[in-house]
């Protein structure tokens, strides 16, 4: 009988502890809901999270129930049944779970996911996604507020930009108000943003110890599993006190020597969203070769704390415009390779992993480029392998794991070694 | 003299090479079943038959290909990537860029002087394009896939096959087959695009001489005229380019067993 594969190394106690924080996430919103506790619908990148919870909104986000379904492998059903309801093939998986979900009940095996009584989009970068909003609005005839995110094309965010951002912040706090009839806080939001900037730091400091040899962190798979409070639970408590968690762990891993990828050969950058119904199965072919990412740009589409940016309760309103601005995908292609080629520098990259997803052109359109330019300007051997983050349909485990095999195997002649051992399929 | 053996089992052919003092000694090729280990078996054994030399003499197995991890007789595993590099390489020492078009993918591999992978691209998924493109569109002509490679010459006025799907590619061709076009005019616009495909992958990591085609579509006459013509020069084609990736397979046990590079 074939030995069972060693399992992923998680931070035991932040992993036990995400667990814990999701549960009671989804626990929460089961009965969440209408006038006491309205639910409040966003996107992920650009998210108005501490606004909305300054009113007192509990927030979903469909992207990351999508990722969940997807990752506990249930997605397909929602997505067969958006497709019988007329979306197609090339329609983004997100929106299919999405939409399917809400079509057939909105129950999970994680919780029951209510229905939105406000819907802000607040990632107006992608044209399906403003469909997809509007695909809801007109399902539930609950208010929806687009926000216009300008797209950015310079490094620093302009003033300009930020004051049309302010302007529409400031019409989405008067609707609020009165959807709620509540009256805006500002020295409660003060006070969340305070929490998130904790939230920030943390996850910053996190993130750069994938800067140690070897690394104490797998920043692509491992991280996405520690975004969550940064993401979802941004402003409160928990989340500044689980990233103290996370890296007292991260330490204890480096004083101990007990690193994710206990002989690590390869250190990667990776760029692109994860296919999460095969995870384990893509994980694996890392591990395989001792590969660990270093530093992904993944867990940076919710924003990019690590370049500079945290919420400054001193500038309220300016700083959750400049965090908007500053999601990872809402930054031209030219900014996404300087950052792509900053990690690689920092990080002490040995390749690039470029994991292009079928469902999204936001993402992906422009991948194929980035290769050919990160090999050009870097000289770092780059691989593109292409699926699905919500799809199962569209990944093919013998091909990836040929073109994977085939990557590592280059990058270890070119340290002069020998064949795989047949053994070690 | 260390004999040693490649044993490349793809999506639609085993292949094995015997390989001992740096000349191929025996070789054999036949399809696959679904009994990938037996295929193994099978494929080392006809091809030690060809060379007349016994299981025991042979050093080390080497397996490549989709099934390699299925050469469960062999020490080692290699790539189908690396080991067309290696083995383009052996038999055209000038090689930069190998495109393998073999059943139902197509790669186009960037190789350094030594014969190493420096960059590679493969097809997506889709075998629009590959050996089994050709073999239904040699069928829906009414021929074997292993009769038309000539029979493109006589040319005139190319169709445009528009299909990426096999599938419906196979519709096109028998759409122009009931409208009347000859079938030389229907396999060149076939070649022509399998080669825009091909070329497609080979820019992706650099075109330059020398280029060696390998795989089983390479027996294919019209096809390496038309991927010549493209090119604007001409292509190596070895009469064993089916056995490229074995032969690069046993070039890698080789170094294996002398501990150099082979």
């Amino acid at each position: 009988m074939a030995a069972a594969k060693p399992e992923p190394a998680f931070l035991t106690t932040a992993r036990d502890r995400q667990r814990e924080m999701v549960e009671q996430y989804y626990s929460d919103l089961a009965s969440a809901g209408g006038p006491k506790r309205p639910v409040a619908y966003m996107l992920v990148g650009g998210n108005l999270t501490e606004i909305v919870r300054s009113f007192g909104f509990e927030v979903v986000f469909p992207e990351i129930v999508a990722l969940n379904c997807a990752i506990k492998h249930v997605s397909l059903p929602n997505i067969l049944h958006a497709e019988s309801q007329g979306y197609g093939l090339d329609v983004c998986g997100y929106v299919k779970n999405d939409l399917g979900l809400q079509e057939l009940g909105g129950q999970t095996p994680f919780g029951r996911i209510p229905p939105p009584d406000l819907l802000v989009c607040s990632f107006s970068g992608c044209y399906v996604y403003v469909k997809w909003w509007e695909a809801l609005a007109e399902k539930y005839g609950c208010p929806l507020f687009m926000l216009d995110v300008p797209y950015m094309r310079d490094a620093e965010p302009q003033a300009e930009d930020i004051q049309y951002l302010v302007t529409q912040l400031n019409e989405f706090i008067a609707l609020l108000e009165k959807i709620t009839g509540r009256s805006f806080d500002l020295a409660e939001l003060r006070k969340t943003l305070a929490r998130s900037r904790k939230a920030e730091q943390g996850w910053v400091d996190y993130l750069a110890s994938g800067k140690h040899r070897p690394s104490p962190i797998e920043a692509y798979f491992e991280a996405v599993f520690y975004m969550f409070p940064i993401n979802v639970l941004r402003g409160t408590d928990v989340a500044a006190d689980f990233y103290a968690t996370v890296n007292e762990e991260v330490r204890a891993r480096i004083a101990e020597g007990h690193y994710p990828v206990p002989e690590e050969k390869f250190r990667l950058v990776v760029e692109g969203v994860p296919p999460y119904p095969s995870y384990r199965t893509f994980w694996d072919f890392f591990r395989k070769w001792g590969a660990v990412s270093v530093a992904a740009t993944y867990p940076k589409v919710g924003g990019l704390f690590d370049r500079g940016f945290l919420h400054d309760p001193a500038r309220p309103l300016e700083s959750i415009a400049e965090y908007s601005l500053g999601a990872y995908v809402n930054q031209s292609w030219p900014l996404r390779r300087q950052i792509i080629g900053e990690y690689i520098r920092d990080f002490e990259a040995d390749a690039v992993l470029i994991h292009g997803i079928k469902s999204c052109r936001s993402f992906t359109a422009g991948q194929g480029d980035l290769r050919d330019r990160l090999i050009h300007d870097h000289g770092i051997p780059t691989l593109y392998i292409e699926s699905d983050h919500e799809d199962p349909r569209y990944f093919a485990p013998a091909q990836i794991k040929n073109r994977m095999d085939a990557f590592f195997e280059s990058l270890d002649r070119r340290r002069g070694s020998v064949p795989l051992p047949v053994v070690n399929a | 003299m260390t004999l040693v053996a490649g044993v490349d089992i793809g999506s639609t052919t085993a292949k094995c090479a015997l390989l001992e003092a740096g000349e191929v000694v025996g070789k054999s090729l036949a399809p696959v079943g679904v009994e990938l280990v037996k295929d193994a078996e099978r494929a080392l054994e006809q091809a030690l038959a060809e060379a007349g030399r016994e299981r025991r003499e042979v050093a080390v197995v080497t397996g490549t290909g989709y099934g390699r991890f299925k050469v469960k007789f062999g020490q080692f595993a290699v790539t189908e990537i690396g080991c067309h590099a290696k083995g383009a390489h052996y038999l055209f020492p000038a090689t930069h860029l190998v495109l393998d078009i073999g059943g139902q993918d197509t790669k186009a591999i960037k190789v350094d002087a030594q014969g190493e992978v420096v960059d590679f691209a493969m097809n997506d998924k889709c075998a629009a394009g590959t050996g089994r493109f050709l073999d239904v569109c040699a069928a829906a002509l009414g021929y074997d896939v292993s009769e038309i490679g000539t029979l493109s010459q006589g040319a005139r006025r190319p169709v445009k096959v528009t299909n990426t799907c096999t599938v419906f590619a196979e519709s096109e061709v028998t759409s122009y087959v009931a409208r009347g076009k000859d079938p030389r005019d229907i396999l060149a616009g076939l070649y022509a695009g399998i080669v825009s495909r091909s070329l497609s992958l080979m820019q992706r990591v650099g075109v330059e001489p020398e280029v060696t085609f390998t795989g089983g579509v390479s027996k294919n006459e019209g096809m390496v005229r038309t991927l010549e013509q493209r090119l604007g020069f001409k292509v190596n084609v070895s009469p064993l380019s089916q056995y490229v990736g074995a032969i690069g397979a046993a070039l890698y046990g080789l170094e294996r067993t002398e501990g150099t590079s082979a």
